[in-house]
């Protein structure tokens, strides 16, 4: 590493190229902070998808100056694409190599600018679409690919995948809430940065998408008003009903492209009339109790490569083909809870109201502080003493009571389900999955006249609770007829 | 690179002045002897060392016996403290009083010895960058043994009323240490009148050879040697004398002495020149304070733009100017001295330094402002910062 700057540097500083701000840009992009010290500014302007002009303004040290003067020469003129792609390491080439130490940082933040300009381009040309809900165009069949990455090991090796069967792949990254680590600091690992230098290193374009207020009206309000309504929320589905596959999809349509991936293990079976979501190949990483939600007009641009592999094979792909992912710890249950505490969190967002604790019979066993801290099927934390252990067997949120009960009394013979998304038709339903960890329970189904459906289990099953899905599977057990939202339990 | 190049960054280093080059020559080609051989070699090199040594106490109002010579302004700095630090140190009495503005020479030897079981306390500074002499009395407790207060800033160049601050430690038995860097040559130095106990100096801020430094000792200030070996400078550093540097350095003590007014003059002309174009542009603002300073300081806050920029992109038109601190500008953190003077970080990362020297003409001055205005202008057509 050099101790001082090259004349590539300081030409650059002298004479920087694209200084300024757009007059009237489709994008505009800031990052850095106070705490760094240095701030580069990004506007562009794009005319169908390519990237008509570029402007920048950097309060900086001499690296910052000239990086951003380099890369504005990089993508100016570029599509979108070509320009999504342009990494760290080619600024690093335009400035005739390696920055002195300590001044690599530059390169990062003048990249980071620029696409968050890329990403209020997407922004603003979403409208309020994304916030709204967004079905998706209908486009073109193509060998062409929108590939989610969140910076772990299952997203970079699909989109590698992807790329190695001969896809063009653009790759996305969502911001979807605040709690992501170092989120609001340019020189921290945020996973945003992991997340397009991985892409960059497989020379995959890279792209964000701004979903806060789209995940935090249709995922995180929705958390919190479960446990206040006594249910018990699963924000992953909810995220997959609403949020990831929605925005993958309006990216491809604004790049023009078909499909949409992710990094999920699950297949796309085809079924009788479309699509049908299916079981991946790794029984023990499936995640089709979660998916269920997916739209079939979605679904049948989607694409999920990890389906066919197992999870040590996905690893050993990454580490033959250095990706930096490879030891990557699995990522946790919810990702906007990085402590897993989410009693907390729900307690913050809402006032506890005390209440009784009964049995079935309506006998006050206790007092507890709040619904919100209990769920079906729990057995710590109660505060009643007895001579068997007790269990929450019922929460009614309106009376405030959580109602207790033995082990058997947790036992359903029958589930009520309703916002059923169906691949299949209902007489193919033959088993039905409760809970993320637990074996399908035969079954069958039938509607009722309020609109919801009844599954009647051919044997009880344990600790169903409202809000959790009940996800419908075919005879082979491969294919997903259908899932639904736990209304209540039944008899 | 442009080939017509103007230093404006004397507190860095000032060039070698060609009489006192002419003085050294002999030194560093044929003259020999080792000032402590019996012979007359040695007998010639002793007589040229203690020459310097006269001129050197001549420029800040010493005795020669009151004058070590160093390998340059740091060690003098440690030396002189670390020497009277230990002489006087007791077990009840270990108590030393920095200013926040000191150089990092005098910083980290007061970290060293609070390593070793002192206790430091550092008092700061006023916006302009004085230190108030009450809030040095107020520091100084019944076990201080030693205070110190640079005689003049090397960033922002304010010069400290010494002659009070020294007064008040004198009264108190307290021992007063003076980095007087970059004050010698520029600022009349007095050992005489100002009871100082020690004082710093080096060779290459006054038109000497870098790698030369000394310091005074005032006769009966208890000193304990740190340098050990055959004994030279009175035990006090042990080492064979740099004779051509120490030749170089009364030469350029000599010269600083004789032409002090008429540098001043000049330099003084030269800086408000320059403060006063500079300023003249928005959001361009002078630290330090406004009279108090030296002679041929300049320190400016540009808004809006980082230093390191500035600095690059005037040396690039051909002029070579200070960004903060020398010692400080390699790493990416702030100037201690600013944040003391009440800066935030983002006020300490746009400062320059431009520092004049006796040899800049006026017309050099003129087109320096011309390019400071470019670069300033272009800079901040790069920055997202608002200009106030």
């Amino acid at each position: 590493m050099p101790e001082t700057y090259r004349p590539e540097v300081i030409d650059h500083l002298v004479r920087p190229r694209n200084v300024g701000d757009l007059d009237e840009p489709v994008g505009v992009g800031e990052s850095g902070d106070a705490a760094c010290g240095d701030i580069a500014r990004f506007s562009v302007e794009i005319e169908d998808n390519v990237l008509r002009d570029v402007r920048y303004k950097v309060y900086g040290c001499a690296a910052c100056i000239a990086a951003g003067s380099a890369l504005s020469e990089l993508v100016r003129g570029k599509t979108l694409l070509d320009a999504a792609r342009v990494s760290k390491e080619d600024a690093r080439d335009a400035l005739g190599g390696p920055l002195p130490a300590g001044k690599e940082h530059a390169l990062t933040l003048v990249l980071d600018a620029l696409h968050k300009a890329f990403e209020d381009h997407w922004n603003r040309a979403a409208g309020n679409m994304l916030v709204e809900g967004y079905g998706g165009a209908e486009a073109d069949d193509g060998k062409t690919v929108v590939a989610a990455m969140s910076g772990g090991v299952d997203s970079a090796v699909t989109a590698l995948l992807l790329k190695e069967a001969g896809y063009q792949v653009a790759t996305v990254t969502f911001r979807l809430h605040d709690g992501e680590r170092g989120s609001r600091s340019c020189c921290s690992p945020d996973t945003v940065l992991f997340a397009r230098d991985t892409a960059h290193r497989m020379g995959l374009p890279h792209f964000t998408l701004n979903l806060k207020d789209l995940f935090q009206k249709r995922v995180m309000r929705d958390f919190v008003g479960s446990y206040e309504k006594g249910r018990t929320p699963n924000p992953c589905v909810a995220c997959n009903a609403h949020v990831k596959f929605h925005a993958a999809a309006f990216l491809a349509d604004g790049l023009g492209f078909h499909h949409v991936a992710t990094g999920h293990y699950a297949r796309v079976a085809d079924g009788a009339e479309g699509p049908a979501l299916a079981r991946a190949k790794d029984a023990a990483k499936d995640q089709t109790y979660v998916l269920w939600p997916i739209p079939q007009k979605l679904l049948a641009r989607t694409v999920f490569p990890l389906g066919d592999y197992e999870k040590p094979e996905v690893r050993r792909i990454a580490e033959e083909r250095g990706l930096a992912v490879a030891y990557t710890p699995e990522s946790q249950d919810i990702c906007f809870i990085p402590d897993g505490n989410y009693r907390k969190f729900v307690r913050k967002k809402v006032a506890a109201e005390p209440g009784e604790v009964v049995d079935g019979s309506g006998n006050v066993l206790g007092r507890h502080a709040g619904v919100v801290d209990f769920t079906v099927g729990q057995r710590r934390g109660i505060g009643v003493s007895a001579p068997a252990p007790l269990y929450v067997t019922e929460i009614r949120p309106r009376s405030k009571q959580v109602v207790v009960g033995r082990r058997k009394d947790l036992e359903v013979h029958e589930v009520h389900v309703r916002d059923m998304n169906w691949f299949l038709a209902p007489e193919e339903a033959r088993a039905v999955q409760v809970r993320y960890n637990g074996s399908p329970v035969p079954c069958e189904v039938e509607e009722l006249e309020d609109g919801g459906w009844i599954a009647r289990l051919a044997q009880p099953v344990m600790g169903v609770a409202p809000g959790q899905s009940a996800v419908f599977y075919s005879e082979d057990g491969e294919r997903v007829v259908a899932g639904g939202v736990v209304a209540r339990r039944g008899s | 690179m442009t080939e017509h190049r103007v230093y404006l960054d004397h507190a860095a280093t000032t060039p070698l002045d060609e009489r006192v080059l002419e003085a050294m020559l002999p030194y560093l080609s044929g003259r020999r002897g080792n000032p402590s051989s019996l012979h007359a070699s040695g007998a010639a090199a002793r007589e040229a060392v203690e020459g310097a040594r006269e001129t050197v106490a001549a420029l800040v109002g010493a005795a020669s016996g009151e004058i070590i010579f160093t390998g340059g302004g740091t060690e003098a700095d440690n030396l002189a403290l670390l020497g009277t630090a230990r002489a006087s140190e007791s077990a009840r009495k270990r108590h030393l009083v920095v200013s926040a503005v000191e150089h990092a020479a005098v910083r980290e030897t007061a970290r060293y010895l609070e390593s070793s079981g002192w206790e430091v306390t550092h008092i700061g500074v006023e916006a302009d960058g004085l230190v108030d002499p009450e809030e040095l009395v107020a520091a100084l407790r019944p076990d201080t043994v030693i205070a110190a207060v640079m005689w003049a800033n090397n960033e922002v160049g304010t010069v400290q009323h010494v002659e009070e601050l020294a007064k008040v430690c004198a009264e108190r038995g307290v021992l007063f240490h003076a980095d007087a860097v970059q004050a010698a040559g520029r600022v009349t130095i007095d050992a005489g009148c100002v009871p100082v106990s020690t004082l710093a100096l080096s060779g290459h801020k006054l038109y000497g050879p870098q790698g030369v430094g000394a310091f005074y000792v005032r006769d009966g200030v208890a000193f304990e040697s740190m340098v050990f070996g055959g004994g030279q400078e009175r035990g006090i550093r042990s080492g064979t004398e740099n004779v051509a540097g120490i030749v170089g350095l009364g030469a350029a003590a000599h010269l600083a002495r004789e032409e002090l007014d008429a540098r001043v003059r000049h330099e003084t002309r030269l800086r408000d020149r320059i403060i006063g174009g500079a300023t003249a542009l928005p959001g361009v603002r002078l630290n330090g304070h406004p009279e108090e300073r030296l002679s041929n300081s300049v320190h400016l806050t540009v808004e809006g733009v980082e230093a390191e920029g500035l600095v690059l992109f005037l040396d690039a038109l051909g002029y070579e100017v200070g960004s903060g601190s020398a010692c400080a500008s390699g790493g990416h953190k702030a100037s201690p001295v600013l944040l003391a003077m009440g800066q935030d970080e983002r006020e300490a990362f746009s400062a320059i330094r431009i520092t004049t020297g006796k040899d800049n003409a006026a017309e050099e001055i003129e087109d320096f402002l011309e390019a400071f205005s470019t670069a300033v202008t272009q800079l901040r057509e790069l920055s997202p910062l608002q200009i106030t």
